[in-house]
Order: C-alpha cells, then sequence, then structure tokens
C-alpha cells in the first residue's frame, strides 16, 4: 500500500516501525530491537501533540484555503497559533498584507456526539464554500466524530458534487497514533487526493522524460519548520550548479502542486517529513528522488548537493562549486571558532534535524553531550554512529521522547553542558536552568547550506558571549519536580515490551 | 448552551481548555489531562498564544502531566492508566493539588475516573476531578466545570465565617486577557476599602486561601455571565451570598462599583471616599495634560466593541463615560443561551439611550463585520462615512473589520496575538488610565 491506495493514512509506528520512548546512548539505539522499541510507553508522561497540529499547520499554508475542523471546538481553536507563522512565512514571502487564514469549527456538541455530526459538517462545507468561496477546502476529521462513526468520505462526495471548489479531506484522530509526524503524511495525503488524484481535471498525464536541452527542474519539499531564508539557499545551491528548483507543496497553489508530478527529481529535505509524498511521486510519476541527507553543516550539504547532481551527470560542476563554497564558508567562521572549540552542546529537536545540526556543531569544534529526539525511526538510525564516530567514539546519553519535559530536565542537571540547542517550545526548560541556548529553527534565519553553517556559528558565538537573561532565570524560577526525581534515572518510566515469543522464527518465515 | 451550528475561528478552547488553564492559573496546582495525545496542546497552545503571550510556566504547555490515550486505551478502557498516570505524577511533580480533568475520548468511553481518583482520595492525597470532554462546551463551561469540582471537593466545609471576606470570580483566565493585571487591581482597590479578597488566578494567590475560601461572606461575580454557576455552587455547598458586577473600567464604573460594594458591607465610608479620591487625583492628574490634544485633535471617536459580554459592556461604557466617545456598535462573541443573552441586553438597557450602542451576538468574525455592514447601510450618508472617525476596540481577529471601515483599532479581547501581555490591566482607576494612554497612542502612532 502506498499514499495513493491508502483510504486511512496508517500511524507511523505501522509504516515505519517509529517508536517514541527510548532512554539509552547514541552506540545503544541502533542496536535496539525494532519492535520493542515501537511498543515503548511511559508510566508517566506529559503533553504531546496530535497529528492534527502538524497536519493543520501544513494544510492552512495552501494559499486562500479554508480548513473545516470537524469536531469539537477546542480542536480548532489552536488555529491562532498556526495563522500567526503562516503570516510571518508570508510577511517573508514579501507579502505582508496576507489575509488571516480561514478555518472553522463543527462545534460537535452533546447532542451531536449522541446522534451524529454527519448532516452537520455537510452543512458547514456549504455555507464555507458561499461564504468564503476559497480556492480549496479543507476537511479535518478529529477523536470524535471518527469514534461515533460520522462517514467523512460520504459527506464529501455528497458534497463534493454540490460545488466547484476542491475539496481535501484528511483522517487525524489523534487517538489514532502516537507518532504525530503521521500528520505530515496526512496532510500529503489530502493534498495528493484533492488535487491530483480526484481532482475535477483529472490527474496529470506522465511527462515524457526531458529533453536533452532542457535544463533539469527537481522538486525540493519544504516544510514548516524552514522558511524563506533556507528556500532561497537551496534555490542558490541548485540553480548554481545548472538545476532549475520547484518549491512545494507547502504555500503551494493548485497548479503548482500539479506541476510537481512534472520533475525530474524530487529531493527531500528531511527524510522523516517526506519519504510518503516523494515515495507517490515516484511510484505514479516515476520520479526518482533523492532522500538522505538535511542540507545542514559542510558535509551534509555536500552530500546532499552531490546526491542531486549525480542524477543529472553534473558532479563535476558540483564538486566546484561545493569547494568555493566551502573555502568561503570556512573562512568566514574562523574568527568564531575559538569561542567555540571544546563546547558541549545538548540538541533536542525532530530526530533528523537534531542529527544534522549535532553534525555542523562538530565541524564548529564543540563536542555532542547529549540529544532528545521527539520520535526514532530508520532514517536517523546511521547518524547516531556517524556522530559518536565524528567525536572519537565519545558515546552520550539519548532520549526518545515526544517532548517529555520531565526527563530532559532530569538529564540536564546531571550532564555538564555549555550550551542547549533546542526546537521551539524546547528551549525554556534548559534555559531556566541557566544554560545558553540557542533555537534549532526560526524562519527568519539561515540553517541550511553554506550560509546557515556561518550564521549558526555567528549566532552561537553570540549567544555564548551572554546569556544572562537565562541566568537570572534560573535563580527566581522554581523547578516543577520533587527533589527525588532529579535523583532518579531520567529514563525511569519508559516501559519496554518484550515481543511474544512467536511460533515460528523470523527466518524459517523468510 | 448549544449553537447547533458550525463556529468560525473559534475565540475560546473547548470545556477542556478553560478547565485546564483555570488550574494553570493557580499557583502550585496542576493538571492531570486524561485525553488524546494532542488534547492538552490544544487546549492551552490557543489560549497561551492567544491571551498577548501568556506562555508556559513549569508544569503547563508540555510539561502538563497527560495520560495520552491512543486505540489500545479507547477500545479496552483506560482507567488503569488514569491510575497510574496519577500515581506517578504524585511521585515526579512537586505540587500541593492535582486536577484529573478529561478529554472528548475518555467521556465517550465512559471511564469511571470518578472511581478510580476516589482511590487515591481515600489514601488522603489532594486529588480532585471534572470531566471536562470537549464536546460540553467552551472554555468558560470549562471554567465552570473546574470550579464545581474546586467547590465540591477541594474547599473545606464548616470554617467560621470572615465578615470582610469576598471571593472574586468570573474571569476566564485568557478568555480575559487582562486577567492577572484586572485580578491584582481589583485586590488592591477592595483591600484599600477595608475587605479581605480572594482572587485566587494570580500568581500571587495561594491554595491556603482557595481551601478556606468557604469562610468569604461574599462572592463578586464580575461578569453577568461567567462564573455564574460557581458563585452559586458557593451558595449552596458553602452559604455564600453572591452578586454579579460588571467589569469596573475607569473612574465612572469603578467609583460606582466600590460604592455599591461598601454599602454592601456597610464600611467606612469616609474611608470609601478618600480611596476613590485618591485614585481620581491619579487618574486625572495624568488625563489632564492631554486636554489639549483631546480637544485641539479632536479625539472623540464613534466606538465599535467586539469582544466577550464583560468586555463589550464594560469597553463601552468606558468610552461613553470617561471618554466622552459615541458607542455605535457591540458584538458579544460569547456562545451564549438565550436567558443569559437575556441578562446582557438587561445590562446594556441601562446605558441612556443616546449612548446606546446597537448589540448583536455573533460568535463568527467575518458575520460580525457583516452585521456591522448591514448597520451601516441603514445610515442615511451621501458620503459613504456615517460613523467616521470610528475607533474599534476588539480582538486582533478584528483588524480587518477596522480596516474596511478606516477605522483605529486597539485590541482589549481574545485572541491578542500582536502584543504581549503581563502585568497590564483596565479595571479600575489605573487601569482606565491604561486603557485611555494606549487609545491615545494609536491615535498619535503615525506621527
Amino acid at each position: 500500500m502506498g499514499l495513493k491506495e491508502d483510504k486511512v493514512v496508517p500511524g507511523r509506528e505501522e509504516r515505519v516501525a517509529a517508536c517514541m520512548a527510548y532512554g539509552g546512548s547514541a552506540c545503544g539505539i541502533g542496536r535496539e530491537n525494532k519492535v520493542c522499541l515501537k511498543n515503548s510507553e511511559r508510566g508517566f508522561s506529559q503533553a504531546g501533540l496530535c497529528q492534527l497540529l502538524p497536519t493543520l499547520g501544513m494544510l492552512l499554508t495552501l494559499p486562500e484555503t479554508a480548513v473545516v475542523v470537524h469536531g469539537a471546538i477546542g480542536c480548532g481553536s489552536t488555529g491562532f497559533g498556526t495563522n500567526v507563522s503562516m503570516k510571518l512565512h508570508h510577511l517573508l514571502r514579501g507579502n505582508p498584507n496576507a489575509k488571516d487564514g480561514i478555518w472553522v469549527s463543527t462545534n460537535l456538541e452533546e447532542a451531536d456526539v449522541v446522534h451524529g455530526g454527519e448532516g452537520r459538517l455537510e452543512e458547514t462545507i456549504l455555507e464555507v464554500d458561499r461564504r468564503f468561496a476559497p480556492k480549496s477546502i479543507i476537511v479535518i476529521q478529529t477523536c470524535a466524530p471518527s469514534i461515533i462513526g460520522d462517514d467523512l468520505e460520504g459527506v464529501i462526495e455528497k458534497v463534493r458534487a454540490q460545488i466547484d471548489t476542491p475539496l481535501l479531506y484528511s483522517h487525524c484522530e489523534g487517538f489514532k497514533t502516537k507518532i504525530w509526524a503521521t500528520g505530515y503524511d496526512v496532510a500529503f495525503h489530502a493534498m495528493v487526493h484533492g488535487f491530483i488524484e480526484k481532482d475535477r481535471e483529472g490527474r496529470p498525464p506522465r511527462k515524457e522524460g526531458r529533453k536533452p536541452e532542457e535544463r533539469p527542474v527537481v522538486n525540493v519539499i519544504n516544510l514548516a519548520s524552514v522558511g524563506r531564508p533556507d528556500e532561497q539557499e537551496m534555490e542558490r545551491l541548485l540553480n548554481a550548479i545548472g538545476i532549475d528548483v520547484i518549491i512545494g507543496p507547502n504555500f503551494g497553489s493548485r497548479e503548482k502542486i500539479r506541476s510537481m508530478t512534472q520533475a525530474d527529481l524530487t529531493v527531500s529535505v528531511c527524510p522523516t517529513h517526506d519519504d510518503y509524498f516523494v515515495d507517490y511521486l515516484h511510484t505514479e510519476y516515476g520520479i526518482p528522488f533523492v532522500l538522505k541527507d538535511m542540507p545542514i553543516g559542510l558535509e551534509n550539504t555536500r552530500n546532499w548537493l552531490l546526491d542531486i547532481a549525480r542524477h543529472f551527470g553534473l558532479e563535476k560542476e558540483a564538486q566546484a562549486f561545493i569547494e568555493r563554497e566551502e573555502a568561503q564558508a570556512k573562512k568566514s567562521v574562523e574568527k568564531f571558532l575559538p569561542l567555540l572549540k571544546g563546547k558541549r552542546v545538548f540538541l533536542s529537536a525532530g530526530e533528523f534535524r537534531a542529527l544534522v545540526t549535532a553534525g555542523l556543531f562538530q565541524e564548529l569544534g564543540l563536542e555532542v553531550v547529549g540529544l532528545r529526539s521527539y520520535h526514532h525511526d530508520d532514517f536517523g538510525t546511521e547518524y547516531y554512529g556517524k556522530i559518536v564516530g565524528a567525536q572519537g567514539g565519545k558515546d552520550f546519553p539519548v532520549d526518545i521522547a515526544n517532548f517529555q519535559p520531565f526527563e530532559l530536565v532530569n538529564l540536564l542537571k546531571k550532564i555538564d553542558v555549555d550550551l542547549f540547542a533546542g526546537h521551539i517550545w524546547d528551549n525554556a526548560w534548559a534555559a531556566r536552568l541557566g544554560l545558553p541556548t540557542i533555537t534549532i529553527f526560526r524562519i527568519f534565519d539561515y540553517y541550511v547550506g553554506y550560509r546557515g553553517f556561518y550564521e549558526v556559528a555567528k549566532k552561537t558565538a553570540r549567544i555564548l558571549r551572554n546569556h544572562s537573561f537565562n541566568t537570572n532565570l534560573s535563580r527566581h524560577v522554581p523547578g516543577a519536580y520533587r527533589q527525588e526525581w532529579y535523583e532518579e534515572n531520567a529514563f525511569k518510566y519508559i516501559k519496554s515490551f518484550q515481543p511474544e515469543e512467536t511460533s515460528e522464527p523470523e527466518s524459517a518465515a523468510a | 448552551m448549544s449553537t447547533g451550528t458550525f463556529i468560525e475561528r473559534p475565540r475560546y478552547q473547548c470545556a477542556l481548555g478553560g478547565a485546564l488553564v483555570t488550574i494553570n492559573s493557580i499557583d502550585r496546582a496542576v493538571a492531570i489531562v486524561h485525553a488524546s495525545p494532542g488534547c492538552a496542546a490544544s487546549a492551552d497552545g490557543a489560549a497561551t498564544v492567544g491571551s498577548g503571550y501568556w506562555g508556559t510556566t513549569v508544569t503547563d504547555g508540555r510539561a502538563t502531566p497527560s495520560t495520552n490515550i491512543v486505540e489500545k486505551e479507547i477500545i479496552f478502557g483506560g482507567e488503569e492508566r488514569l491510575a497510574e498516570q496519577i500515581e506517578s505524577t504524585l511521585k515526579v511533580v512537586d505540587a500541593d493539588l492535582y486536577a484529573v480533568i478529561t478529554g472528548c475520548m475518555t467521556d465517550i468511553i465512559g471511564d469511571d475516573v470518578k472511581s478510580v481518583v476516589g482511590e487515591f482520595r481515600k489514601q488522603g492525597k489532594p486529588v480532585i476531578f471534572a470531566e471536562t470532554g470537549g464536546f460540553k462546551g467552551d472554555s468558560s463551561v470549562g471554567y465552570e466545570f473546574i470550579w464545581d469540582a474546586i467547590i465540591n471537593q477541594y474547599v473545606e466545609k464548616g470554617l467560621p465565617k470572615n465578615p470582610r471576606l469576598v471571593n472574586i470570580l468570573g474571569l476566564v483566565p485568557a478568555q480575559d486577557v487582562f486577567w492577572r493585571g484586572n485580578l491584582a487591581e481589583l485586590k488592591s482597590l477592595l483591600t484599600a476599602i477595608g475587605l479581605e479578597v480572594n482572587t485566587f488566578l494570580t500568581p500571587f494567590d495561594d491554595l491556603a486561601a482557595l481551601k478556606t475560601s468557604s469562610q468569604a461572606a461574599l462572592t463578586i461575580v464580575l461578569s453577568d455571565v461567567h462564573g455564574d454557576k460557581a458563585a452559586r455552587l458557593y451558595e449552596e455547598a458553602h452559604g455564600i451570598p453572591f452578586v454579579n458586577e460588571p467589569l469596573p473600567i475607569g473612574p465612572t464604573a469603578t467609583t460606582e462599583f466600590l460604592r455599591r460594594i461598601a454599602e454592601r458591607f456597610n464600611l467606612d465610608r469616609q474611608q470609601v471616599e478618600n480611596v476613590i479620591d485618591e485614585e481620581s487625583r491619579w487618574y486625572y492628574s495624568f488625563i489632564n495634560p492631554l486636554t489639549d490634544l483631546f480637544t485641539d485633535q479632536d479625539f472623540q471617536r464613534f466606538a465599535v466593541v467586539v469582544g466577550n459580554a464583560d468586555y463589550a459592556y464594560a469597553a463601552t461604557r468606558f468610552v461613553a463615560n470617561d471618554l466622552g466617545w459615541i458607542p455605535y456598535f457591540a458584538a458579544i462573541t460569547d456562545v451564549l443561551t438565550d436567558e443569559e443573552k437575556k441578562r446582557v441586553q438587561e445590562r446594556f438597557a441601562a446605558i441612556e439611550p443616546d449612548l446606546r450602542p446597537k448589540v448583536v451576538f455573533e460568535t463568527d468574525t467575518s458575520q460580525v463585520q457583516a452585521r456591522l455592514q448591514e448597520e451601516l447601510a441603514k445610515e442615511d450618508d451621501p458620503y459613504g462615512t456615517p460613523i467616521s472617525p470610528a475607533f474599534v476596540l476588539g480582538s486582533t481577529l478584528d483588524r480587518p473589520l477596522a480596516a474596511d471601515i478606516k477605522a483605529a483599532f486597539w485590541g482589549i479581547s481574545y485572541p491578542i496575538t500582536n502584543r504581549i501581555i503581563t502585568d497590564q490591566g483596565y479595571v479600575g482607576f489605573r487601569g482606565g488610565l491604561r486603557l485611555a494612554t494606549e487609545i491615545v497612542s494609536v491615535l498619535v502612532s503615525n506621527r
């Protein structure tokens, strides 16, 4: 099964054996039994996300769309946060007067939970179409209507016949998966089915193949945690070696998303984010892909660029370009290196982002002393070993946690850390302990490519010069946890399940 | 509280969200959310962004203890998981009150939360619970649910009364973006006239006051609709009468408010009038020098106010009575029952007819704008600008409405996402001075 055939997107536990509870070390994680990992849970847990939030975050980027969140009123209340970040993304795209996004909640109430919400959903879609005349309507199914058995597809098919506006839908019930990254798959699924597979004009035909004189065109898949500056850097790198770029599908119109089926290659910026969509373009449109690295740090950027160049026989051009750029980037950071040398960094973010950023810090002379990833899947496995190798075999603790700040704070109290590099919403925990913190992404800044390498070095040096805001906080903010907790093993509440003995050993079944 | 319809860009969270942010506002109280993963994040994520970046402290946001139940528990029941989570939370999180609140899924599958929590209560653990499934209503409903749990499961019974002690209810955290500053100012004013005051929901209140709040002689509900049920429960369970008061913004409303409360308690009149005089002096000492600006630049405006029932009324009165503006239109964005709407209407009816705005009840941002346009279309004005110059007081979502009628804009109601709110508040004389200062600042901001 794949994106095209899947009626409902499978949870990532099933699709890629992803896990969200592991405590151990970088050397240990590659050796773990995947089935055990997948089933691990916590006996004490803190709020995570559900797949609805990343789905909403991606789908609200579509221009002039309207999102219908089918469920109780709270599931639609997060639109503000998404709206704020959308407006900032638009600002960076030279569109300071972007309109507020449109999102509505079907507002399922107690009576609807008893009698069903299909009627309400149908009326809502029709009224939204009439009231706003959007370019597309996206329906998002949440937990409550799913459990009471609302027939989402039935309503969609019925309404599709009545309106011209493209209708996208997605199942993103929070209770269906522990791995919220499933939400990325759900959003891709909605875009593909809404704008390509079930589009009123049918799906675009397969491209005939590139003529020799044509410049190659590659899809670069963007994501909410990559800002416009980083997109521009990727565009610059690829243009420089003779490749044209389509960046999407986020912020893309229907036409742009359809045009992604006509590219010569699909390039992933983050394999964890993109693989479901990449696979669709490959299976259905025969578009080859590069799905291995994220162009953050010199080595990763080199590998990423060379992999793409190889597809078009442009290695020589790429090699020359890389050497020029690397030389300039290395020279540009020289003045910061004395301050950065030997500093001990702890990273926290989505797995791939954390790992590649760890590589960047190593290139700047820092040592990785701990890493927290939001979930673990196979795309990251080999990187752990690579990082340990790059610092002479020095292992470090790894916490696979869908946030769980109680584990993070416990670890940070025990490890000697000079710098904390965290995803948004992670840094405050370290800041309150008085550590200098650098945010691992901000949509206004460069992190990718050579410009990113320089900017991260510059920013790190700036932050290490003065972090008195954080130091002061640590003197005035009480901790949240009992003293006993800080003395416990940080991973005490992770429960690992051993798989039951199967009657046939794997080797016999093969 | 059924609306029977969808809601556009809801200006509230669900019942779970209202309960969660209320617990998060109480120092040394922590929520244990028994729900799907994502519920806690959605519930307070919106509130913490929409309330001028309230942000997170140490036991809320992503640190909120949560069972994160998935398919397995939905099929087999989540009680065992809940018991495990309560037990581990008591061991890990350093708090003095633990409030179990539930989401849609656990309410639909019918987990017996009461008996799970009951086991811990039997052992003397400070755990309470409220069933707050999101489909049961909005933030204000959740606020009432959690107060029900606090009043019936936490507040001590049978304590002697304190004839000078008042409890303040009605300011739903984040729904009132300025609840902390407002409560702090109320406490300071009421203390000055001779009362003792429980505000509960600021970082400077403690749980001891909540536990002994049954000693109060009066509950002041600063709303005609929010906190009303909680006040009735205090009356039923602890014999405390209550009074509904509008949010007092500015000198006129605050003077009336203080006199009414003082009369009720038979407080020393001279002391009360001294406080009013002193505060008035503060207000007018800063307003007086602005008189040139006010008059020369004609700072009178037609006012359009969009917000919840409390702010729509209180801000309308402030601009009418204290700034001398002309209220034109007030949109109330709460989800209200007919009975509640009636109470709000009555409040507006007390404004003298010439300064009474058109009042509409409308939850949807685009429809507030449509209703205003309908009103404007009725005006006989050949130049198409019947309410120019106008000023819109609303939420960040109402900026397009203001732009549409070429009016200036300032955010006073949820959500406010384009500035930071810390200790600001609008109640009292000083709050009124702040609001006046901010409004006038908008009028000179292009200089």
